[in-house]
C-alpha cells in the first residue's frame, strides 16, 4: 500500500465515491408517469367524502387511485406481523392500516390518494386540487391521554386503545422479592419517538410486463426476499411474478424491511396504466408518513437485599404504536424489552408487564434496536439510580451483581439463554480505557472553569436478531471466469456486504477478495435466508459463507484429483489450490477448464448455516461538560469496550460502532419527534426543527474489544449493528445524570437539549 | 415551486422598472431564504428578478468612518475580505458563523436584511454597527429600518443597493445557535463607538432590537460584571419549541457577556 | 426555456423550466445521478456541487442561475480512473458507508481543503456543518479529510 494512492477499503466503494451508486431514484424507464401522494392533514376525521374532479382535470394528470381503486385491487392491507399474546390469553388487537384511506384518517400524513401524471410538477399541482372533506374528531396524540377513561377511540375493535397487556416473566416471584427487599429503587424513562430519517428518501418504482404478468418494482430494501413477500401479501401477485432490485440503499435502520402504501400502489398503477410509475418522496413527507421509532415509556422497579444483591427487576413499559399496528411492530415493546430484561445482572425474578396503545400519530416500528436499546438504557439508568439512592459505589453495586464468567451459558429467569461473556472484564477494561481514576481530579478542574463535568457508563447488553427464516442459505457460481460468485439474501444499506461476505469466501479458499463477488437479492438464486436486520447478517450469512467454503473445497476435490491424477483423500487443499506433492492447480483454474452446461457449472453449490440469537454486549464509558450558563454540553470523551465476538472485518466493526454511538447520541441530546397535544399536527416536520448529528457532536471515539467467541454459528461472531446505540444512550445519559444529581437535578428524561439542561440546573439552584 | 419567470437583470435601473411593472415579482439575490420558501410553496412570486451578479451591487469599500458592502455581496466574501477584517473583524467574524460554508458561497447581505428574519445574523450587525442602508431611492438609517417581524421600510419595489457600516472603535459578535437549523436563537452585536455603546439582538425577539439596559450599564462600566448584573424582561421574547422566552433572555445575557469578555480579553 | 451548462468541462445544451433546480437539471436532464437530494430544507448537503471552485447546495439553486458558471459534480472528481485524493481517502479511512451522503461530502471536503489545505479538525468540523451523515458517525470522515489534506500536501499535481 502506496501513502500517496491508499487502498480502498471496500469493493462498493469505488462506485459510491464517484456518484456511480445506484440509489432507487437514480433509475428511469422510458415512458414513465410520476406519483405524488395526498395526506391528512388531520390527526383525527372522518373522511365525508374526496373530490378528485379537479385533480383528474389537471393538465398533464392521468390517473388518480384512491380506496375504491384498492378495493377493487384485491389489495389486503399493509402487513401487521404476527399479533402478540395478551395476558388473559387472547390475541393482540390489530388495526392494520389501509393502503389508502377508507372513511377515517387517524394520523397527519395518512395516504388518501396517489395521483399519477406525466410529470412530477404536473402530479403535485395536480394533487393540490383534490377536496377532503373532513368531520374533525377529538385526538389523542399521547399515550397518557389515549388510555384515560372516555378518550376519543381509534379503532371501534380496541375501544380503550389498548391494543394488548401482555407480560413476561414471574410476577408472582417478584412480587415475593419485592416483599422481602432491603432495598428498592423505582425510576421511569421515557425513550421518545424519533424518525430514522436515513439520508435516502425513500422512493420506488415500478413497472409491469403484461406478456409475462412480471412486475418490477425499484424500492430500497433491507434483502430482497422480505420485500418481495410484503409486496406479494398485500397485492395478491405471486412472488415469482415479482422482481424486486435494489442496487444501492441508502441506510435502513429498519426502515427498508416490508411495503409501504407507496409501492403497492405503484404496481397497481403500472399494471392499470400500462406504463412506469415513480414516485420520489421529499424529506418533510418522510416526517410525516414514514414509521417513527421508540416512543416507549420503561419503568423500572429494582429490589436488592441487604449486600445490594438484585434480588428481582419489574418492568412496566407503555409502547406508543401511532395510529394503526405495523410491520416490525409488535415485539417491540414486548419481546424485545422482555429477552434481555435483567440486563447483565444476575436477577433470580423478572417480570415485565406491557401496553401497547393506540394514538394519532404516525405508526411505530423498528429503528436500530427496537426496544432493545431501550431497555439497555432503563436497566443502566435504574442501577444508577439506585446506587446514588441507597449510598453505595455505582462500579461496586455492578460487580456484586454481574453474571459471572463461570455461569455460561446462562439461563435468565425468563428463560433467555445467554451464550458468553466477561461483564465484569469488559467494564474494568472500559473505566481503565476512560481513566476513570482521574476524573475526580478533572471534575474539579472544571469546576475551577465554572463547567460542570459528569462520567457515566452503560454496561448494556443486547439480543441480535434471532431470524426469522429457518436457515441462511448462500450459493456460488462459477460461471464468470477467474471469478466466484456468491449470491444470498441479506442485502446492504451500508454495512459493505460485498466485501465482508467476500472476504470471509476469499479467505477460507485462500484466494484474493477481488476474486470473489458478493450479490444480494439476485431474483435468479432461489435462496432461504434472512434479510439485513436485527444486527445478525454478518454471522448469519457470514457463516453460511463459512460452510460454502467447505462445500467448494469439497465438490473442487473430486475434479482435483482427476486433474492431477491423484486420490482425492491424498490432496491438500491450501493458498487456493488443490495440492499433491510437487503438483498443483488453483481452484479457479479448475473452474476454467470444466465447462458449463447451460447455466450451470459443475462446481456451483451452496453453503447454509443455521444460526439463532447472539448476545453482544460492552461498557461505553462517556465523560461530559456542562456550560450551566447554557446548559449545552460537550463530550468531552468517548470510550467504548465491546463484546462483539469474533471480528471479522475489524474498520467495518468499528464503523457499525461509531454509527451507533452518534444514532445514540442524537437521541440523548436532541432528536425528538413531537405533536401538538391538541390538534395532533406534527412539529418537528423537517431537519430544520430535528436536529441531526453533525460532525462536531462527538469528536473522538475510542473502540476496543473484549471478544468472547460465541459458540452458537460458525464464526463466533455476535451482531454488531445495533450495540452502538445500546451503548451510548445509557453511558450518555448517566454521564448527564452524574454531573446534573451533583447539582440537585432530579432525574431527567432525554433530549437534554440545552434548554431542558439550563432549566433544569436553573430551577434546581432556585430550591 | 410554482411557475414564475426568471430575468436575469443586467442593470439597476432595469431592475426597479421591472419590480414597479409587476408588484408580484421577487429579488433573487443568493436565493438561500426564497428559494426554501419557494420550493415549500409558501411563496409564488410571479417573477424572479436575479441581481446576483450585478458588480455595481457588490464588493466593499472603505471610506473614512465607513464601510460601503454591495447588497449582494455573499457572506463567504464578508467573511474573507481583508478590508472588513480590518476595519470592523467582527462583521466578517460574524459573516463567517452564517449557516454553513455552502450557504455562505450564495447568501447575501441584502437577502438576509430585506426580510427583517428574526433569526438572520446580519440585522444585529446592522443595528449594532449604526448602519445606513442605501437603497435605489433614499438612505434609512439602521434604527428606522426594521419594524417588526418580517417586517422593514421598504417600500414593496425598493431596491438595497448596499449597507455602509461605521466603523466602531471596537465591536464583538456571540451567537448561540438553534441546534437543528443553525439560525441565531440569540445572537448579540457589541459595538463602541466614542458616541457611547451600542448592544443590538437578533434571534431573541421578533425582529432585531437594541438593549438598551445593556447599553447604559456598559456605558458606565465597560465589563462583562456589568451584563451578569442585568436583567433581560422576557415578556415579549420569542417562544417555541427550541426556547421558551426566559432561556432566551438567558442566552441574550450569555451571548452579551461573551461579546464583551472578547472585547476585554477575558474571554474565556 | 434552453440553457447551456458547463458542467464537468463540457457544456450541454438542456430545456428546462425557469423552476427547475440546479440539481434536478443535473440528476433529470444530464443524466448525471451521483448528486443526491436527501431533504427539503436545504440542510443535508447531499447535493453539494461546485459553482466556480464553491462548493453550493445545488437544491437551492436554480439551473439558470447556473447558466455562465463552471459546474463541477462528483463524476467530475476523477481523473479518468484515477480517483482525487478526497474519494480515496475517503475509502481509505472508511468515511463513508451507505454512501449517500458520500458525493456531497466530498465535494464539502474538496472545497474546504482549497480553503484550508491543512485543517484543524475543527476547521474540518465547521467546513461539515453544511453536511449530514447517518451512517458514519463522522469520526472517520474527519479522518478521511486530514488523510487527503496529507495526500494533497506530498503530491501537488493532486490538488484538483
Amino acid at each position: 500500500m502506496n501513502a500517496a494512492t491508499p487502498a480502498l477499503s471496500r469493493v462498493e466503494d469505488r462506485r459510491l465515491v464517484t456518484g456511480q451508486g445506484r440509489y432507487t431514484s437514480d433509475w428511469n424507464l422510458p415512458g414513465q408517469l410520476y406519483a405524488h401522494m395526498v395526506r391528512s392533514d388531520r390527526a383525527h376525521a372522518v373522511i365525508r367524502s374526496i373530490d378528485t374532479s379537479g385533480a383528474r382535470a389537471a393538465e398533464g394528470c392521468v390517473a388518480v387511485l384512491t380506496a375504491d381503486d384498492v378495493k377493487a385491487a384485491g389489495f389486503t392491507e399493509l402487513p401487521t406481523g404476527a399479533p402478540v399474546k395478551a395476558t388473559d390469553g387472547s390475541m393482540q388487537v390489530k388495526c392494520p392500516m389501509p393502503v389508502l384511506a377508507t372513511d377515517r384518517v387517524r394520523f397527519v400524513g395518512q395516504p388518501i390518494a396517489m395521483v399519477i401524471a406525466t410529470s412530477a410538477r404536473a402530479a403535485q399541482d395536480a394533487a393540490e386540487q383534490i377536496m377532503v372533506d373532513y368531520d374533525d374528531l377529538p385526538a389523542v396524540v399521547n399515550m397518557e391521554a389515549a388510555v384515560k377513561p372516555g378518550a376519543p377511540t381509534l379503532h371501534d375493535v380496541s375501544p380503550t386503545n389498548l391494543s394488548a397487556v401482555a407480560e413476561s416473566g414471574d410476577e408472582a416471584a417478584v412480587k415475593a422479592a419485592f416483599a422481602r427487599a432491603k432495598y428498592t429503587t423505582t425510576l421511569s424513562v421515557h425513550s421518545q419517538r424519533l424518525t430514522g430519517a436515513p439520508m435516502e428518501p425513500r422512493a420506488s418504482l415500478a413497472s409491469f410486463d403484461a406478456a409475462s404478468g412480471l412486475y418490477t418494482v425499484y424500492t430500497p430494501t433491507q434483502g430482497m426476499l422480505g420485500m418481495r413477500g410484503s409486496l406479494s401479501q398485500v397485492t395478491g401477485v405471486p412472488q415469482d411474478r415479482i422482481n424486486v432490485i435494489a442496487q444501492d440503499v441508502g441506510g435502513s435502520f429498519g426502515l427498508r424491511g416490508g411495503t409501504f402504501s407507496e409501492q403497492v400502489l405503484l404496481m397497481l398503477a403500472a399494471r392499470t396504466l400500462g406504463k412506469p410509475v415513480k414516485w420520489t418522496s421529499t424529506r418533510s413527507e418522510l416526517f410525516a408518513s414514514e414509521w417513527h421509532g421508540r416512543a416507549l415509556t420503561l419503568t423500572g422497579h429494582l429490589a436488592m437485599d441487604a449486600d445490594f444483591n438484585i434480588l428481582a427487576m419489574r418492568w412496566d413499559d407503555q409502547a406508543d404504536l401511532g395510529a394503526y399496528t405495523c410491520y416490525f411492530q409488535a415485539f417491540i415493546g414486548t419481546r424485545n424489552l422482555a429477552v434481555t430484561m435483567g440486563g447483565v445482572y444476575k436477577a433470580p425474578a423478572l417480570y415485565c408487564r406491557q401496553e401497547l396503545i393506540y394514538t394519532n400519530t404516525v405508526p411505530v416500528s423498528a429503528y436500530r434496536g427496537a426496544g432493545r436499546p431501550d431497555i439497555a438504557y432503563a436497566i443502566e439508568r435504574l442501577i444508577d439510580e439506585a446506587a446514588a439512592q441507597h449510598g453505595i459505589d455505582r462500579i461496586e453495586l455492578r460487580r456484586r451483581n454481574f453474571i459471572p464468567n463461570s455461569a455460561f451459558p446462562y439461563t435468565t429467569a425468563n428463560g433467555t439463554v445467554y451464550d458468553g461473556g466477561d461483564f465484569e472484564g469488559t467494564m474494568d477494561k472500559a473505566l481503565a480505557m476512560a481513566d476513570f481514576a482521574g476524573f475526580a481530579a478533572r471534575k474539579a478542574e472544571a469546576a475551577q472553569r465554572g463547567r460542570i463535568r459528569g462520567l457515566g457508563f452503560g454496561c448494556y447488553l443486547e439480543a441480535s436478531g434471532a431470524g426469522g427464516a429457518p436457515k441462511d442459505v448462500v450459493s456460488a457460481r462459477f460461471g464468470e471466469a477467474g471469478v466466484v460468485q456468491v449470491f444470498g439474501v441479506t442485502g446492504s444499506s451500508g454495512q459493505g456486504h460485498e466485501t465482508s461476505f467476500a472476504k470471509i469466501v476469499a479467505d477460507g479458499l485462500g484466494i484474493e477478495t477481488r476474486q470473489v463477488r458478493y450479490r444480494a437479492s439476485d431474483p435468479t438464486q432461489e435462496l432461504v435466508g434472512n434479510g439485513t436486520g436485527g444486527s445478525r447478517s454478518l454471522y448469519g450469512a457470514g457463516s453460511a459463507c463459512k460452510m460454502l467454503v467447505a462445500r467448494i473445497i469439497e465438490v473442487a476435490r473430486a475434479h482435483a484429483a482427476s486433474m492431477l491424477d491423484a486420490t482425492p483423500e491424498s490432496l491438500e487443499f491450501r493458498d487456493g489450490a488443490f495440492h499433491a506433492g510437487a503438483r498443483s492447480i488453483a481452484l479457479l483454474d479448475i473452474a476454467g477448464k470444466l465447462a458449463v452446461t447451460g447455466t450451470s457449472h459443475p462446481l456451483d453449490c451452496e453453503g447454509e448455516a443455521t444460526s439463532g440469537m447472539t448476545f453482544p454486549n460492552g461498557c461505553h464509558v462517556a465523560e461530559v461538560e456542562i456550560d450551566p450558563n447554557t446548559g449545552v454540553t460537550e463530550v468531552i470523551a468517548y470510550n467504548a469496550i465491546d463484546d462483539l465476538g469474533v471480528v471479522i472485518s475489524p474498520q467495518l466493526v468499528q464503523g457499525q460502532v461509531h454509527g451507533g454511538v452518534l444514532q445514540g447520541a442524537g437521541q440523548v441530546f436532541g432528536e425528538h419527534i413531537i405533536y401538538d397535544n391538541e390538534t395532533g399536527q406534527l412539529l418537528t416536520g423537517s431537519f430544520m426543527d430535528y436536529p441531526m448529528p453533525r460532525a462536531g457532536w462527538i469528536n473522538n471515539i475510542r473502540n476496543d474489544y473484549n471478544p468472547v467467541p460465541t459458540t452458537l454459528n460458525a464464526l463466533g461472531a455476535k451482531g454488531v449493528g445495533e450495540s452502538g446505540c445500546s451503548g451510548s444512550m445509557p453511558a450518555l445519559v448517566n454521564a448527564m445524570s452524574d454531573a446534573l444529581r451533583g447539582r440537585g437535578v432530579p432525574a431527567m428524561d432525554m433530549p437534554f437539549t440545552p434548554a431542558r439542561v439550563w432549566a433544569a440546573l436553573a430551577n434546581a439552584a432556585k430550591s | 415551486m410554482y411557475p414564475f419567470t426568471y430575468v436575469r437583470a443586467t442593470a439597476l435601473a432595469d431592475v426597479a422598472q421591472r419590480l414597479k411593472a409587476d408588484p408580484d415579482a421577487k429579488l433573487l439575490a443568493g436565493g438561500m431564504t426564497l428559494l426554501p420558501t419557494m420550493k415549500m410553496r409558501l411563496a409564488a412570486p410571479s417573477a424572479l428578478i436575479d441581481i446576483g451578479r450585478l458588480t455595481e451591487l457588490s464588493g466593499v469599500s472603505a471610506e473614512g468612518d465607513g464601510l460601503t458592502i454591495g447588497a449582494a455581496t455573499r457572506h463567504a466574501e464578508v467573511a474573507a475580505d481583508a478590508t472588513v477584517r480590518s476595519a470592523i473583524p467582527a462583521l466578517a467574524e460574524l459573516a463567517q458563523g452564517i449557516g454553513d460554508p455552502q450557504v455562505r458561497a450564495r447568501g447575501t447581505l441584502g437577502g438576509s436584511v430585506a426580510n427583517s428574519d428574526p433569526a438572520a445574523d446580519y440585522p444585529a450587525a446592522v443595528l449594532g454597527l449604526d448602519a445606513t442602508i442605501i437603497t435605489d431611492r433614499r438612505s434609512i438609517p439602521a434604527g428606522e429600518f426594521f419594524k417588526g417581524l418580517f417586517t422593514t421600510a421598504l417600500a414593496s419595489d425598493e431596491i438595497i443597493r448596499s449597507i455602509r457600516f461605521t466603523r466602531p472603535v471596537r465591536a464583538a459578535y456571540a451567537k448561540f445557535a438553534q441546534p437543528a437549523s443553525g439560525y441565531a436563537m440569540a445572537g448579540v452585536m457589541v459595538a463602541q463607538f466614542p458616541s457611547g455603546i451600542r448592544v443590538a439582538v437578533t434571534g431573541a425577539g421578533p425582529c432585531v432590537f437594541r438593549w438598551t439596559d445593556a447599553e447604559a450599564a456598559l456605558n458606565r462600566q465597560f465589563s462583562v460584571e456589568s451584563i451578569q448584573a442585568l436583567s433581560l424582561d422576557a415578556s415579549g421574547l420569542n417562544a417555541d419549541l427550541h426556547a421558551d422566552a426566559a432561556y432566551r433572555a438567558q442566552l441574550v445575557k450569555v451571548m452579551a457577556a461573551q461579546a464583551v469578555a472578547r472585547l476585554t480579553g477575558t474571554a474565556r | 426555456m434552453n440553457i447551456e451548462l458547463n458542467i464537468n468541462g463540457s457544456t450541454h445544451s438542456i430545456e428546462c423550466e425557469d423552476r427547475t433546480l440546479l440539481v434536478e437539471a443535473i440528476r433529470d436532464q444530464l443524466g448525471l445521478t451521483g448528486t443526491h437530494v436527501g431533504c427539503d430544507t436545504s440542510q443535508c448537503g447531499c447535493c453539494t456541487v461546485h459553482l466556480d471552485g464553491q462548493a453550493v447546495k445545488s437544491c437551492s439553486m436554480l439551473a439558470v442561475q447556473a447558466q455562465g458558471a463552471s459546474i463541477t459534480t462528483i463524476e467530475g472528481m476523477a481523473s479518468g480512473d484515477t480517483l482525487h485524493p478526497v474519494q480515496m481517502a475517503f475509502s481509505a479511512c472508511h468515511g463513508l458507508q451507505c454512501g449517500f451522503c458520500t458525493p456531497g461530502m466530498i465535494m464539502a471536503s474538496a472545497d474546504l481543503l482549497r480553503r484550508h489545505p491543512d485543517p484543524t479538525d475543527d476547521q474540518i468540523r465547521e467546513g461539515l456543518a453544511g453536511n449530514i451523515c447517518r451512517c458514519t458517525g463522522y469520526v472517520n470522515i474527519v479522518a478521511a479529510v486530514k488523510t487527503a489534506a496529507k495526500m494533497i500536501q506530498q503530491a501537488p499535481a493532486n490538488r484538483a
